[in-house]
């Protein structure tokens, strides 16, 4: 498995925001967390990337217990991630905000970047080279030197992705990637999503739209901090407790 | 829309290699005259001496070069998104490192400066690690203390320190005044080279990064905590080299010098010459220290009022301070420009 929780728990205060919460994503697998607004799938997101510090529970990515790492401790063993709300560097230019995020391939030294040395030269002619490469990917090319924040909604989020992606993560979390576009967006990411795992980066998605069921192999449903559900799309789709979640219990009968 | 429709993973390694290029020549010269100007400014100031008659010009302009440096370095540090109210206090620390050893020692000056801009370095990462949990009005309100804080050690350190009184009798580095311009102006170059340098490379990049949003600066493995103590133990470097070098300069070291009024100042210069572009610290000692003390003497005991007024303008009519403005103006220019260049091109 890349990336295992075991009995994962959160709690602020009373509120108990994940409770006792497994999940498996195998490597090369497309894996979908869905669930009502508030179940906590942000936080689950939050735990593994040790943003919060867990209340109980292990996180364990590629075997390794990663539980209690620092949230750039977690970015460089290869966990990328974009965030459901303010997702940018608001103040960078888009081609910035891309090369801002190569931080950890290539790797230069304090000594090579402040006196310019050969290799800090070639480290960034190299991000330089990538960053255009990711913008074309994704789309935002033509808009490269523009300020993120005068960008549109859509091209925003599609941005946080290429950040995330300039990473070069081995897992991706993507939280609610697809909120705010409009559906040519939305195909666009789709088909983008796609091809990053064609590319061998596993991705844990969480969304609303439930037109990402269409790319996901697998599906884990989370109510009220727990997890109700499991299983492909289709299984996920036709289970009661799963559309009782969602629309109430009156719904159902 | 029809570029993001199309996802051609296989010639994703194709780079417009050539508008890469262009970028580069363009910002080539549109930085000519910009340069052209500091390097004249250099020259005049490198000339100066053999001009200047009056020692209390040369004495004004030596301070000028010191608070370019000192007023630099809080704007380096303040990047990483920390508003340092102790910068007054680093300076202290470094001239009371510098002046100890000085008087009661007889160490040469050429040791206790570099030993007190290197106190203020280690000071300054070692109280960095702490105040890097705290941020906004807390980070301020903690450095505010700490101000106080140093100030109160200095002010209670007995005989060493000389108390309220200052240390006076701290060896001087030359005798003539001409040669601590010198100094004074080829320490603010070599400084200003440095901050520019850091500002300018990826280390000022992943300092603008977390100053804007730490969550997303650590999710791409920019962590904070580590780059603002960096950004802190730099920024302290050039504050206790100054004070350091000051309190050789002037004899003595006191602590009225680096209180709260010393670093309200200092905030000050860079605020009115422009928080958010590297030159602004020196435009604005330029504006608040050099003008008033050479053509508006009668004016100095009234500073405090008419500075209070200036910060008043300038928040009100550009918030980016003189050089925010002086940028505007050359943009709207150069556009003009262009556009007369390439009529019928633009609408
Ligand atoms: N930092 C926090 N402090 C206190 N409570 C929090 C915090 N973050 C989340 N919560 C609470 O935890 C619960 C789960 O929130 P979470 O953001 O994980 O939900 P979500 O599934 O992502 O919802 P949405 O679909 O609306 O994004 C909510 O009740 C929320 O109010
Ligand atoms: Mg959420």
């Amino acid at each position: 498995m890349l990336l295992e929780t075991k009995g994962l728990t959160k709690r602020f205060g009373g509120l108990v925001a994940v409770k006792d919460f497994d999940i498996q994503v195998a490597e090369g697998e497309i894996v979908g967390l869905i669930g009502p607004n508030g179940a906590g799938k942000s936080t689950v997101f939050n735990l593994i990337t040790g943003v919060f510090p867990v209340t109980s529970g292990r996180v364990l990515f590629d075997g390794r217990d990663i539980t209690g790492k620092q949230p750039e401790q977690v970015a460089r063993l290869g966990i990328g991630r974009t965030f459901q709300l303010n997702p940018l560097f608001h103040e960078f230019t888009v081609l910035e905000n891309v090369t801002s995020s190569f931080e950890l391939h290539p790797h230069s030294s304090l000594f090579d970047i402040f006196f310019n040395t050969r290799k800090y030269r070639r480290n960034e002619a190299f991000i330089a080279e990538r960053a255009h490469e990711i913008l074309h990917v994704v789309g935002l090319e033509r808009v490269a030197d523009e300020l993120a924040k005068n960008l549109p909604h859509g091209h925003q989020k599609m941005l946080g992705v290429a950040r995330a992606l300039a990473t070069r993560p081995r897992l991706l979390l993507l939280d609610e990637p697809l909120s705010g576009m409009n559906p040519s967006e939305i195909d666009t990411s789709l088909e983008a999503i796609r091809s990053m795992r064609d590319h061998g980066i596993t991705i844990l998605i969480v969304e609303h739209n439930m037109q990402i069921l269409r790319l996901c192999d697998r599906v884990v449903v989370i109510s009220f901090g727990q997890k109700i559900c499991e299983g492909s799309p289709a299984e996920v789709r036709a289970n009661e407790e799963v559309i009782s979640a969602y629309f109430g219990a009156d719904y159902v009968c | 829309m029809s570029d993001m429709t199309e996802i051609d993973t296989t010639d994703i390694r194709l780079v417009p290699e050539s508008a890469v290029g262009q970028e580069v020549a363009q910002t080539k010269s549109r930085r000519w005259p910009g340069l052209s100007v500091l390097g004249g400014l250099v020259l005049v100031l490198a000339l100066l001496p053999l001009g200047i008659s009056g020692s209390y010009y040369m004495h004004v302009l030596i301070l000028t070069f010191f608070y370019v440096v000192i007023a630099s370095s809080w704007r380096v540090v303040s990047i990483s998104g920390q508003f340092n109210i102790a910068i007054g206090a680093f300076m202290g620390i470094g001239a009371y490192a510098a002046a100890i050893p000085s008087v009661w020692l007889h160490w040469s000056p050429w040791v206790t400066i570099p030993l007190g801009a290197v106190a203020a370095t280690i000071v300054g990462a070692l109280l960095a690690y702490p105040f890097a949990r705290l941020r906004t009005i807390y980070y301020a309100m903690g450095t505010l203390f700490l101000g106080y804080v140093v100030i109160n050690l200095i002010t209670a350190g007995g005989k060493t320190t000389g108390m309220s009184t200052g240390l006076g009798g701290v060896e001087p580095l030359f005798s003539d005044r001409t040669y601590y311009y010198y100094l004074a102006f080829g320490l603010m170059l070599v400084s200003l080279a440095c901050m520019y340098r850091l500002e300018f490379s990826r280390i000022g990049v992943r300092m603008k990064a977390i100053a804007q949003s730490h969550q997303v600066a650590a999710s791409v493995g920019i962590g904070e905590r580590r780059n603002r103590i960096l950004a802190v133990a730099f920024g302290s470097f050039f504050a206790g080299l100054m004070g350091a070098v000051y309190c050789h300069y002037q004899g003595v070291a006191s602590p009225n010098s680096y209180g709260l009024g010393a670093t309200l100042w200092i905030i000050m210069y860079v605020l009115v010459g422009g928080i958010n572009s590297f030159w602004g610290p020196a435009v604005g000692v330029g504006m608040l220290l050099v003008i008033p003390e050479f053509f508006f003497r009668d004016l100095k005991g009234n500073l405090p009022y008419v500075t209070a007024a200036i910060l008043l303008i300038i928040a009100f009519t550009m918030p980016e301070g003189i050089v925010g403005l002086l940028k505007a103006i050359t943009d709207r220019v150069s556009r003009r420009f262009r556009r007369g260049e390439v009529s019928g091109d633009a609408p």
